[in-house]
């Protein structure tokens, strides 16, 4: 997830490289030269802190591209990418003007992007009128495509009358809840657990997702709720959950506000061997830290399949790994990226040989966007991706990883999410231990 | 029987708080039969938690006490003491993952007098810069610099360290004393013998010494006071020099309790000590020990047999409960007369 300036230019390099001497051969085979150019728009956060989460993720779109050899149907088929950080982190406005540059420009038939829900909210509205395609590879905020009640913007009013352009091949949070509960209730086997909110948006959320299925499942909980603006000590919220008879806590929160500083309390109630659970918002360096002594047993569960866990993905891995050969060239999006891409190139295709005319690009734009919302059992790295009307995946897995305790050498690879504060909190990491799939 | 007709005649006030005083204690002792090990518990959880609150609470309480000033930097001072120590740590080697060990206890003691004394210099700083110019002018200009001084110490502490959970050096021995009855640490005595070895302090300083005297000459009336040829400014910088190092003491103590201290915290705790202040009567500090401690054993209360979600619900009622009643807080204000 780290970056290293080194691997990425070497990487680009390679490229470059298998690039132009795919860009000879051509795969339509034609000899009369490109009929013109075809892009796909991607943007993600590229520069900064937020390199390591947006570069590995345009890396798959780039693979994709490679892998098509460049072109489709003689037309010439490129990236175009913009960068949406400022400052090293996300910016929906800077979004904005990335799409409203994309669409100017009359090769961009469809996108990848973006990175983040929050410029997905920003995006969408500015997309939609012009009817080119979204794909994201990682945006998991429900409301961007379900009418939730609990959202506080809704897609239609995102899409302006328009119809749907905007599509994604992750999972939504709204399942991260159920999973876990399935999780705790089902492999870790606890009965009783204590469910602890922070009176948040996204924490109640999660948690009443949570304790739902929980309890469908049979489970009994004690619910619990605190301000993490003015607590600073849980001791004797968790001694109620001792009293209850607990032997768990579930915690919706995020470790910005204080979901894992309970954890760290535990141990001098000598419960710090109880698993805590809780969403993505604790798969994090600073849980780990906040976990101080009871960082084992701590568990998180994010939207999205892990690649590196799906036995069909791992020759494209490889062959991944091959040409983009930087240390941090691969992440945990890239693949989604991949899939996105494929998927799009796909509609591009179709669109090619139903006769559509690139040059007439908002036709064209239409003609993909229909195609892409009409994927049906696509067959891609991360499982089958089916299209419903919202313009969520079928494959809605949810993946559930543990701290564990990692020796030097897998923590140095810097692919794990790991302890940070010096100590010995610095060799706990999250480990992939589980999927669920609730498309299926 | 007599006593409690007695307290019915009273008026409403009186009737209203006796009752619901008397129902407290009734859930208490319900508890106590019902499991006296998790009330006592619960108990040593409140009493931790409210002797640090009652440090904070006597600098807020001293201050407005002299100058009638709401010191919303209060705080963020109490925060600072933390992050003082942790560089302060890092000169003796002790780094965040370190653990007790004998050896650490004169280091230990060095850093709590050092994080006192610097912690006191930067308050006195902040009077002299932000308080003293205004001691003259209308009540709200100290007010607004005060909020001003709270979010530059805020932003200055995020700047320095950034938005996370700082790891704290675990310097205090994990032992416990564990029998049928009662399960107590030895962090859990360090907090209150701390909290009551500086509360005896400071109540000697007040009433034996001469600054003491001093300090409640002016906190009783200014302009007599420097008549009597009391210096005030003097006076008035010990009062923040001695709440900021107890704040200080109050932040090192919090940090080693929990092992974790972030930049915010000092909103959260300064808003809790603070009405633990007027709770307790404010200007007068064994009402801000009592307010800090009453606080946080209903704070530990509530969490464990009622819910957290109600914590502040119930705190806040309680004191719009009292001070309806009593608005002057349970001990009673002192305050400059005018």
């Amino acid at each position: 997830m780290r970056t290293a300036r080194l691997g990425r230019v070497a990487a680009i390099a390679a490229f470059a490289i298998v690039a132009v001497a795919c860009g000879g051969g051509g795969s339509g085979g034609s000899g009369s030269g490109s009929k013109g150019t075809i892009s796909i728009g991607v943007d993600l956060p590229e520069s900064g802190a937020a390199a390591s989460s947006g570069l590995p993720t345009l890396d798959g779109v780039k693979f994709a591209v490679q892998k098509a050899g460049g072109s489709i149907d003689g037309w010439t088929l490129t990236v175009e990418n913009r960068d949406d950080a400022v400052g090293g982190s996300y910016n929906a406005d800077k979004g904005v003007q990335n799409v409203t540059d994309l669409i100017n420009n009359n090769n961009v038939v469809a996108m990848v992007g973006p990175f983040n829900s929050a410029v997905g909210k920003a995006e969408i509205p500015i997309a939609a009128p012009a009817h080119l395609t979204m794909i994201s590879p990682s945006n998991t905020n429900p409301c961007l495509t379900k009418d939730l009640s609990s959202c506080d913007y809704h897609p239609a009013d995102l899409r302006k009358g328009n119809p749907n352009n905007y599509f994604r091949v992750v999972a939504t949070d709204d399942l991260q809840g159920p999973a876990m509960a399935d999780y705790a209730f089902t492999t870790l086997g606890i009965k009783k657990i204590g469910i602890l909110d922070e009176k948040t948006v996204f924490g109640v959320g999660i948690a009443n997702a949570f304790q739902a299925q929980y309890q469908k499942d049979g489970g009994t909980f004690k619910r619990d709720s605190f301000d993490p603006k003015t607590t600073t000590d849980w001791r004797a919220i968790l001694n109620g959950f001792k009293d209850f008879g607990a032997t768990a806590i579930y915690v919706g929160g995020t470790d910005d506000q204080s979901a894992c500083k309970p954890r760290g309390q535990m141990n001098a109630l000598g419960i710090g061997s109880w698993p805590y659970l809780g969403g993505d918002g604790i798969e994090t360096s600073q849980c780990i830290d906040d976990a101080a002594d009871s960082a084992n047993g701590v568990s998180a569960t994010t939207a999205g399949a892990d690649a590196g866990q799906i036995s069909s993905a791992a020759s494209v891995i490889t062959d991944y790994k091959k040409a983009f050969t930087g240390a941090n060239d691969y992440g945990a999006y890239t693949m989604s990226a991949f899939d996105a891409a494929n998927i799009e190139i796909q509609a591009i295709k179709q669109a090619l040989d139903a006769g559509k005319d690139p040059k007439k690009v908002n036709d064209f734009r239409e003609a993909v966007r229909v195609n892409v919302s009409k994927t049906s059992g696509y067959a891609g790295v991360l499982g089958t991706t089916t299209f419903d009307a919202n313009g969520d995946t079928s494959a809605k897995i949810i993946s559930v990883y543990a701290v564990k305790k990692e020796d030097a050498a897998a923590v140095a690879k810097g692919d794990l999410t790991c302890g940070k504060a010096g100590g010995s909190n610095a060799s706990f990491c999250f480990v992939w231990v589980k999927q669920f799939n609730f498309g299926a | 029987m007599q006593r409690l007709r007695a307290t019915f005649a009273g008026d409403l006030g009186t009737a209203l708080f006796s009752t619901l005083g008397l129902l407290a204690v009734g859930w208490v002792v319900i508890l106590a039969i019902q499991s006296p090990r998790s009330l006592i518990a619960t108990m040593v959880i409140g009493i931790t938690d409210g002797a640090i609150y009652a440090l904070i609470a006597l600098g807020y309480t001293m201050v407005y006490g002299i100058i009638e000033l709401i010191n919303f930097a209060h705080g963020d001072v109490f925060t600072l003491g933390g992050f003082i120590a942790l560089p302060l740590f890092a000169a003796f080697g002790i780094g965040p993952g370190a653990h007790y060990s004998l050896v650490f206890i004169p280091i230990l003691l060095l850093v709590f007098v050092l994080v006192m004394l610097i912690n006191g210099l930067v308050n006195i700083t902040i009077e002299r810069v932000a308080y003293r110019p205004l001691r003259g002018a209308p009540r709200l200009a100290p007010l607004i610099t005060a909020i001003g001084m709270a979010f530059i110490l805020e932003g200055t502490m995020y700047l320095w360290r950034g938005p996370v959970n700082l790891r704290f050096p675990d310097l205090i021995s994990e032992a416990r004393y564990t029998n049928s009855l009662i399960d107590i640490g030895v962090k859990d005595v360090m907090v209150v013998v701390v909290a009551i070895f500086l509360v005896v302090m400071l109540s000697l300083f007040i009433n034996r010494t001469k600054l003491g005297k001093a300090m409640r000459a002016t906190a009783q009336d200014r302009d007599a006071a420097q008549l009597m040829g009391i210096d005030i400014n003097r006076t008035i910088s010990a009062t923040f020099f001695i709440g900021a190092a107890l704040a200080g003491a109050g932040g090192l103590v919090y940090a080693l309790y929990f092992n974790s201290i972030r930049f915010d915290l000092g909103f959260s705790a300064g808003l809790v000590a603070f009405t633990a202040a007027v709770l307790g009567g404010i200007g007068n500090i064994e009402g801000a020990a009592l307010g800090g401690l009453l606080i946080g054993i209903i704070r530990a209360l509530v969490d464990r047999y009622i819910s957290a979600s109600w914590s502040d619900v119930i705190i806040f009622a309680i004191l719009i409960i009292v001070l309806v009643f009593r608005p002057t807080g349970l001990l009673g204000m002192r305050v400059p007369e005018k």
